[in-house]
C-alpha cells in the first residue's frame, strides 16, 4: 500500500483530493443563489441610477421554476457520485488533509470513498425521486403568495439534502473524533429537519420532533463521551487514541467514554435499545427521506462504530476489550431479533421497513463483533488481518447494496404516498393490477431484503455470514488436516451469531412475503383502483435501484474488489 | 466439448421466460388474453427443444459421452467459467448418472405439464413461470459449485410461490407462504452448514480456491479432498465436525424431500397448487432433496452417514408408514396423493439407509419412477377437479360410465403408484425390499424392520383401491355426479389431457418393462460411489 500524501488545506492537491466535496459545496452555494436571482435593482446612493443587482424582485422564468432546485441538487449529487466513482478508476489516491502542525484531520482513501459512494448514491436517487413528491404549483407572477411560498420550500428541502451529503462525507473522511462529530451533527441536523419537512401530515411534524429530541440526547451523550476521551488522552485523533488505548486501556475513564460515544452512534444505526425513535421517524418522514435514514444515515453510524471499535480493538489491548465484544455480540443478537419480531407485528409498511432496518443493523453489528473477535482472541489472530478484511468487505458491500433495495422499496412507497397514503398494508393492495412494474420491483426489493438468491441482498447477507464464519473457524481447517478432532465447542462463539442471522432471515421471510401477497392478490383499497400519480423521475430511480439489485446479485465481482480495497485501506496495523 | 448445458438448458429457459414475463406483465389485460395462445406455443416449443437436447445427450448424439462407467466424481459435459474469483465461486456444470436422469426428467415433464394444463387460465404468465421453474430445477441438478447450487436451490422457490399463489385453490395464500418459509428456513440452515464446510477447508489447498478467502466452492474438488481423507477410521474434517455438518445439510434436504416430521408443508402446497405446479413439485422438486443428499452429505460424509444410519432408517420407516396411514383417512383426492408422495419418499430414505449399492440404486430409480408416476397422479387429480369442480373422493361416482378416459387414466396411475409389476414404480420398490433384506441378513438387523414395508404394501393397495372403488365403479346409473353437475352433460378429459396421460403412461410402462434403460447407469453409478466411499468405513457392503 502506497504511503499517504499529506496535504495542507488549499495547497497543491487539495482540490483534486477533495473534488467531490468541493463540488457539493459549490452546488450548495449555487442552490442558495440561483433560485433568488431576479430582476431586482439597487439604487446607487445619492443618485437616481438603478443598477441591475440580480437579487430579489421578480424572478426570471427559469430561476422561479420550482423544479430548478431539485435539478441543481440532483446534478450536484450526481456529479459528486460520478467523481467518486472515477476516483476508483486507477486506485484511490491516499491523501491526508493535515493541519499546519501535521495532524491528520481527514484521510481520503478507499474506505472513505466507498462510503461517499453510498451517501451520494442514496442522496442522488432520493433527491431525484423527491422531484415528484413536493407539490409544484406552476411558474410565473400570477401565483398567489401561498403558492409562491410553497414553491420556495423546494429550495430549502434540497439545500438540506446537500448539507446532509456534505456532513456525511466529512464523517467518512474524518481522522479525528471531533471532526467526525461535526460532520455527524451537520448531517443529523439536516435529517431532523428533512424528517419534519413532510408537513402535509401530522405524523411528519411529530416524527421530526421525536427524532430530534431522541437524536439530540444521543448526540449529547456522545459528546459527553468525547469530552471524557479528550480528558483522558489529550487528543481526539484516532491513531493517538488507539495508541493510548494500548498503553492504558484498562482505565475506567476511556471505557466509560467509549460507551457513551457508542450510544451516539448506536442511535444512528438504530441498534437496540436505541432504536425506539426509528420506527416513528421512518413512518412520519416522507418515503425518500425515510430511505435516506435507512441507508446513508445508517452507513454513517456504522463508520462511527467501526472507528470506535478499531480504537478499542487495537491488537495489543486484550482482556478489557472482550467486555465490549461480549456486549456488542449481545446487542447484535437483541437488535436483530427484536427488529424482526417487531416487524412481524407491524401493519404499516413503513414501520415494517423501519423494523427490518433495525434487524439489518443487528446483522451489521454481528459483523462488527466478528471483526472484534478476530482482533481480541489470540487463537484467532493468526491470519494477518485476512479475516477482519473479509468481514469488513462484507459489511461495506452490504451497506452499498442496501442502498439499492432498501431505498428502492421506500421509493415505491413514495409513489403510493403521493397517491394518498402508504401507512397501511392494504394501501399496497392491488398494486400489481394498478402498475405491474412497481409491484414486481417491490417484490424483488422485498425478497432481496430477505436474502433470496440471486439478488444483491443474498450476496451481501451471504458475505456477512461467510465473514463471521471465517472468523469463527479461523485456522481450524489446518488443524483438522493435522489430525485434530474439533467440534462446535471449539468454534468461536461468534459462529452462533451467524446461526442467529440465518434463523432471523427465515423469520423475516414472513413479513417480506406478506407484502408480495398483498400486492399481487388483494384488491386495492376503496377508491384507489385508478392509475397511480405520474412522475418519470421516481420511476427512473426505482428502475435504477432494480437494475442494481439484480446486477449486483449476479455480477458482484467488481464491486467486491472495490469493497476489498476499501476494507484494506482501513488498516490500523492489522498486519 | 461444446457446453450443451449452461446456455441451452439453464440460461436459455430462465432468460427467455423472464423476457416473456416482463413483456406480458407490462401489457394490458386484453393483450395478455390475446397473447395466451402464442406464448403457450412458444413455451412448448422451447421445452421440446430442451427435451430434444437431453434426449440427444442420452443417445450420445452430442459428442462421445458414455453414461456408463463414469467414475465416481467424474462428470460429462463438465464446464467451468469463473464467476466471483475472490471467493472461489465458479459457474461449473456437469452431468453424471445421478443428475442426468433428473435433468432428463425435468425436460420431459416440462412439455408434458404444458400439454396437460393446456387450457389453464391466464396462460400468458402461467406458461413462462413453468419454463422458469424448469430452468431453475435443471440449474440445481447440473451445478457443480456450492454457491451456484444454493442459488438455483432457492430460485426454484420463487416461480413455485407464484404458481401456488396465483393459480392455487382457496387457501393458496396460507399454503404458498408456508411452503416458502418452511423450505427457506431449512435451506438457510443448510447454507450455514455449507459456509462452515467452506471455511473448514485447508486454506489454498484446492485448485479453484478464491483469491481472497483461499477456499473453494467447487463440489468435485471438495468431494475429492473428502474422499482422500475419509480413509479407514479417519473422518474428513474430524468426527464431531463431520456429524454436525451432516446434520445441518440433511435438515435442508429432509425438509425438501420431505421426511415425516418436516412434511407438513407438502399437503398444503400440493392441495392448493394448480395442476401444473403440483406436477412439477411432485415430479422434480421433491427429488431435489434426495438429489442433494447424494450429491453432498453422502458423498462428503460417509462416516457420518454410517453413524446416522439408524436415525435415517427410522425417519424413512416413519415416513413410509405414516404417509400411508394418513392416506387411508383422506377424503380429499389430492391430499391423498400428496401423502402418498411422502410415503414414497420414505422408500428413498430407506434405500439410502440400507447402505447397500442396490438400496441406493433403488433410491435413484425411485426418484426417477416417482418423477413420472406422480405427475400423472396429479394430472388425474387436476382433471378431476377441472371437470367435477370438487376434490372430494365421494364427489363423483361411477366415473367409468361418465368419463371412461379419466377413469382409465386414474386406474392406470393408481396402479402404477401402488407398485404393480411391469410398471416403473414396482422396480424401485422391489429393489428396495431386496436391499433391505440384504442389509438385514448381512448386518444382523432385526427381521422386524421388514414389517414396515410389508405393511405399507398392503396399506397402499388399500387406500388406492378403496378410493378407486368409490370414484370409478360405485354408483353410476342413478348417477351421483356432484350436485353442481346435475343436469349438465358430464365431460370427459380434453384431448390435450388425454395426450399427456398417454405419454406418461407410455413411459411408465416403458421403464417398467425395460428398466435397464435408466437403471443400468444408476446401478453403475451407485457401485462406483459405493466403492469410492464405503470401503473406507470398513463395512462389508456387497
Amino acid at each position: 500500500m502506497s504511503g499517504v500524501e499529506n496535504i495542507e488545506p488549499f495547497t497543491d492537491g487539495f482540490v483534486s483530493a477533495l473534488c467531490p466535496e468541493l463540488v457539493l459545496f459549490a452546488g450548495l452555494i449555487l442552490l442558495i443563489i440561483i433560485p433568488n436571482l431576479g430582476k431586482g435593482t439597487v439604487r446607487i446612493p445619492g443618485t437616481q441610477t438603478r443598477v441591475m443587482w440580480l437579487f430579489g424582485g421578480d424572478r426570471f422564468k427559469l430561476t422561479s421554476n420550482p423544479r430548478l432546485p431539485a435539478w441543481i441538487a440532483t446534478i450536484t449529487l450526481g456529479a459528486a457520485f460520478v467523481l467518486t466513482m472515477l476516483s476508483f478508476q486507477d486506485g484511490v489516491d491516499r491523501a491526508a488533509i493535515v493541519t499546519d502542525s501535521g495532524k491528520q484531520l481527514m484521510l481520503v482513501n478507499g474506505f472513505s470513498r466507498v462510503f461517499e459512494l453510498i451517501f451520494f448514491g442514496a442522496l442522488t436517487l432520493a433527491a431525484f425521486a423527491s422531484m415528484n413528491r413536493l407539490e409544484v404549483r406552476g411558474i410565473g407572477p400570477k401565483l398567489s403568495t401561498n403558492d409562491l411560498y410553497n414553491n420556495r420550500r423546494q429550495a430549502d428541502f434540497y439545500i438540506l439534502m446537500l448539507t446532509c451529503a456534505l456532513g456525511m462525507s466529512v464523517v467518512a473522511l474524518a481522522q479525528d473524533l471531533f471532526v467526525l462529530f461535526i460532520g455527524l451533527e451537520l448531517a443529523s441536523f439536516s435529517t431532523y429537519v428533512l424528517v419534519a419537512f413532510y408537513k402535509e401530515t401530522k405524523a411528519g411534524t411529530e416524527a421530526g420532533m421525536k427524532y430530534f429530541i431522541v437524536g439530540s440526547v444521543a448526540s449529547g451523550v456522545g459528546l459527553y463521551g468525547l469530552s471524557m476521551l479528550y480528558l483522558w488522552a489529550g487528543s481526539l485523533q484516532f491513531d493517538v487514541l488507539a495508541s493510548q488505548f494500548v498503553i492504558n486501556g484498562t482505565d475506567p475513564l476511556p471505557l466509560i467514554g467509549i460507551g457513551f460515544v457508542l450510544v451516539g452512534f448506536g442511535f444512528k444505526v438504530s441498534a437496540a435499545p436505541f432504536h425506539f425513535a426509528a420506527p416513528d421517524a421512518y413512518a412520519g418522514a416522507s418515503s425518500p427521506i425515510a430511505g435516506i435514514l435507512a441507508t446513508a444515515s445508517k452507513a454513517m453510524g456504522i463508520i462511527g462504530l467501526l472507528r470506535m471499535l478499531l480504537i478499542v480493538a487495537a491488537p495489543e489491548a486484550s482482556e478489557d476489550g472482550t467486555v465490549w465484544l461480549t456486549l456488542l455480540g449481545i446487542l447484535s443478537l437483541v437488535t436483530m431479533t427484536w427488529g424482526n419480531i417487531a416487524a412481524l407485528g407491524s401493519t404499516n409498511p413503513k414501520r415494517m421497513l423501519a423494523y427490518s432496518s433495525v434487524a439489518h443493523a443487528g446483522y451489521m453489528l454481528a459483523a462488527i463483533t466478528a471483526i472484534g473477535a478476530w482482533n481480541w482472541d489470540d487463537s484467532l489472530a493468526g491470519d494477518g488481518g485476512e479475516s477482519a478484511v473479509a468481514v469488513l468487505t462484507a459489511l461495506i458491500f452490504h451497506l452499498v447494496v442496501l442502498v439499492a433495495f432498501k431505498l428502492g422499496a421506500f421509493l415505491v412507497l413514495s409513489i403510493l404516498e403521493s397517491d394518498g397514503d402508504a401507512s397501511r398494508l392494504s394501501s399496497l393492495g392491488g398494486l400489481a393490477k394498478r402498475e405491474p412494474f412497481l409491484a414486481v420491483a417491490m417484490f424483488i426489493f422485498m425478497i432481496s431484503l430477505a436474502g433470496v438468491p440471486p439478488l444483491a441482498g443474498f450476496v451481501s447477507k451471504l458475505l456477512v455470514i461467510m465473514g463471521i464464519v471465517k472468523v469463527a473457524i479461523g485456522q481450524m481447517g489446518a488443524e483438522i488436516v493435522a489430525g485434530g478432532d474439533l467440534g462446535l465447542a471449539d468454534v468461536h462463539w461468534v459462529w452462533w451469531l451467524a446461526f442467529a442471522m440465518v434463523i432471523n432471515s427465515a423469520i423475516s421471510m414472513y413479513y417480506y412475503l406478506r407484502i408480495g401477497v398483498v400486492m399481487f392478490f388483494e384488491e386495492a383499497e376503496e377508491g384507489r383502483s385508478g392509475p397511480l400519480p405520474v412522475g418519470w423521475q421516481v420511476r427512473f430511480a426505482i428502475l435504477a435501484c432494480l437494475m442494481a439489485t439484480l446486477f449486483m446479485g449476479v455480477a458482484s465481482d467488481k464491486l467486491l474488489e472495490i469493497c476489498e480495497v476499501a476494507a484494506q485501506s482501513l488498516n490500523y496495523g492489522w498486519n | 466439448m461444446i457446453d450443451w448445458i449452461s446456455i441451452p438448458l439453464v440460461a436459455f429457459p430462465i432468460i427467455a421466460s423472464m423476457i416473456l414475463l416482463a413483456f406480458v406483465s407490462n401489457g394490458t389485460e386484453r393483450m395478455r388474453e390475446r397473447l395466451g395462445a402464442p406464448i403457450r406455443m412458444t413455451c412448448l416449443v422451447f421445452s421440446l427443444i430442451m427435451l430434444m437436447i437431453t434426449t440427444g445427450m442420452f443417445f450420445q448424439y452430442f459428442g462421445d459421452v458414455s453414461w456408463m462407467n463414469i467414475a465416481f466424481n467424474d462428470y460429462e459435459y463438465q464446464t467451468t467459467y469463473s464467476w466471483i474469483e475472490s471467493l472461489g465461486i465458479n459457474w461449473a456444470v456437469g452431468l453424471d448418472a445421478l443428475s442426468f436422469p433428473m435433468v432428463w426428467l425435468t425436460t420431459f415433464l416440462l412439455p408434458v405439464t404444458i400439454i396437460a394444463t393446456w387450457n389453464e387460465k391466464s396462460g400468458a404468465t402461467y406458461f413462462p413461470l413453468l419454463l422458469l421453474m424448469g430452468g431453475a430445477l435443471i440449474g440445481v441438478f447440473v451445478s457443480l459449485d456450492l454457491f451456484m447450487f444454493y442459488v438455483f436451490w432457492e430460485l426454484t422457490l420463487i416461480p413455485m410461490f407464484f404458481l401456488i399463489l396465483k393459480w392455487g385453490g382457496k387457501d393458496r395464500k396460507y399454503a404458498s407462504q408456508k411452503f416458502f418459509i418452511y423450505t427457506f428456513t431449512a435451506s438457510v440452515v443448510m447454507l450455514l452448514g455449507l459456509i462452515t464446510l467452506y471455511f473448514l477447508q485447508d486454506p489454498y489447498s484446492l485448485p479453484s480456491a478464491g483469491t481472497m478467502t483461499g477456499r473453494s466452492f467447487s463440489i468435485p474438488e471438495l468431494i475429492d479432498s473428502a474422499r482422500s481423507s475419509n480413509v479407514g477410521d479417519n473422518w474428513y474434517l474430524g468426527e464431531q465436525m463431520q456429524k454436525i455438518l451432516f446434520v445441518m445439510l440433511m435438515i435442508g434436504f429432509l425438509v425438501k424431500l420431505p421426511a415425516v416430521p418436516f412434511h407438513t408443508w407438502l399437503p398444503d402446497a400440493h392441495v392448493q397448487a394448480p395442476t401444473g405446479g403440483s406436477m412439477l413439485l411432485a415430479g422434480v422438486m421433491l427429488k431435489m432433496g434426495a438429489y442433494g443428499m447424494f450429491r453432498l452429505p453422502i458423498s462428503l460424509f460417509p462416516h457420518a452417514l454410517y453413524h446416522f444410519q439408524l436415525a435415517l432408517m427410522i425417519i424413512g420407516m416413519v415416513s413410509l408408514v405414516w404417509g400411508a396411514i394418513v392416506c387411508l383417512g383422506q377424503t380429499n383426492l389430492k391430499k391423498m396423493v400428496a401423502y402418498s408422495s411422502v410415503s414414497h419418499m420414505g422408500v428413498i430414505l430407506i434405500g439410502i439407509a440400507t447402505m447397500q449399492p442396490m438400496g441406493w440404486a433403488a433410491a435413484l430409480f425411485m426418484m426417477f419412477a416417482h418423477g413420472i408416476i406422480s405427475p400423472m397422479l396429479f394430472a388425474v387429480c387436476g382433471a378431476f377437479k377441472h371437470h367435477y369442480h370438487s376434490m372430494e373422493i365421494g364427489a363423483m361416482r361411477g366415473m367409468a360410465k361418465h368419463s371412461p378416459w379419466l377413469a382409465t387414466s386414474m386406474m392406470f396411475a393408481w396402479m402404477a403408484s401402488l407398485g404393480l409389476p411391469l410398471l416403473a414404480g414396482f422396480v424401485a420398490e422391489i429393489m428396495m425390499l431386496i436391499a433391505l433384506w440384504h442389509m438385514i441378513s448381512l448386518d444382523g438387523w432385526s427381521i422386524w424392520w421388514m414389517v414396515g414395508p410389508a405393511l405399507v404394501l398392503a396399506l397402499t393397495a388399500a387406500y388406492y383401491l378403496w378410493s378407486m372403488q368409490r370414484t370409478i365403479f360405485e354408483g353410476g346409473e342413478e348417477g351421483q355426479p356432484p350436485a353442481n353437475m346435475v343436469g349438465h352433460p358430464i365431460p370427459d378429459i380434453s384431448n390435450s389431457e388425454k395426450f399427456a396421460m398417454l405419454i406418461m403412461a407410455f413411459f411408465t410402462i416403458l421403464f417398467g418393462i425395460m428398466p435397464w434403460i435408466g437403471l443400468d447407469m444408476m446401478d453403475d453409478w451407485t457401485k462406483q460411489i459405493f466403492d469410492g466411499l464405503i470401503i473406507f468405513v470398513g463395512k462389508g457392503g456387497a
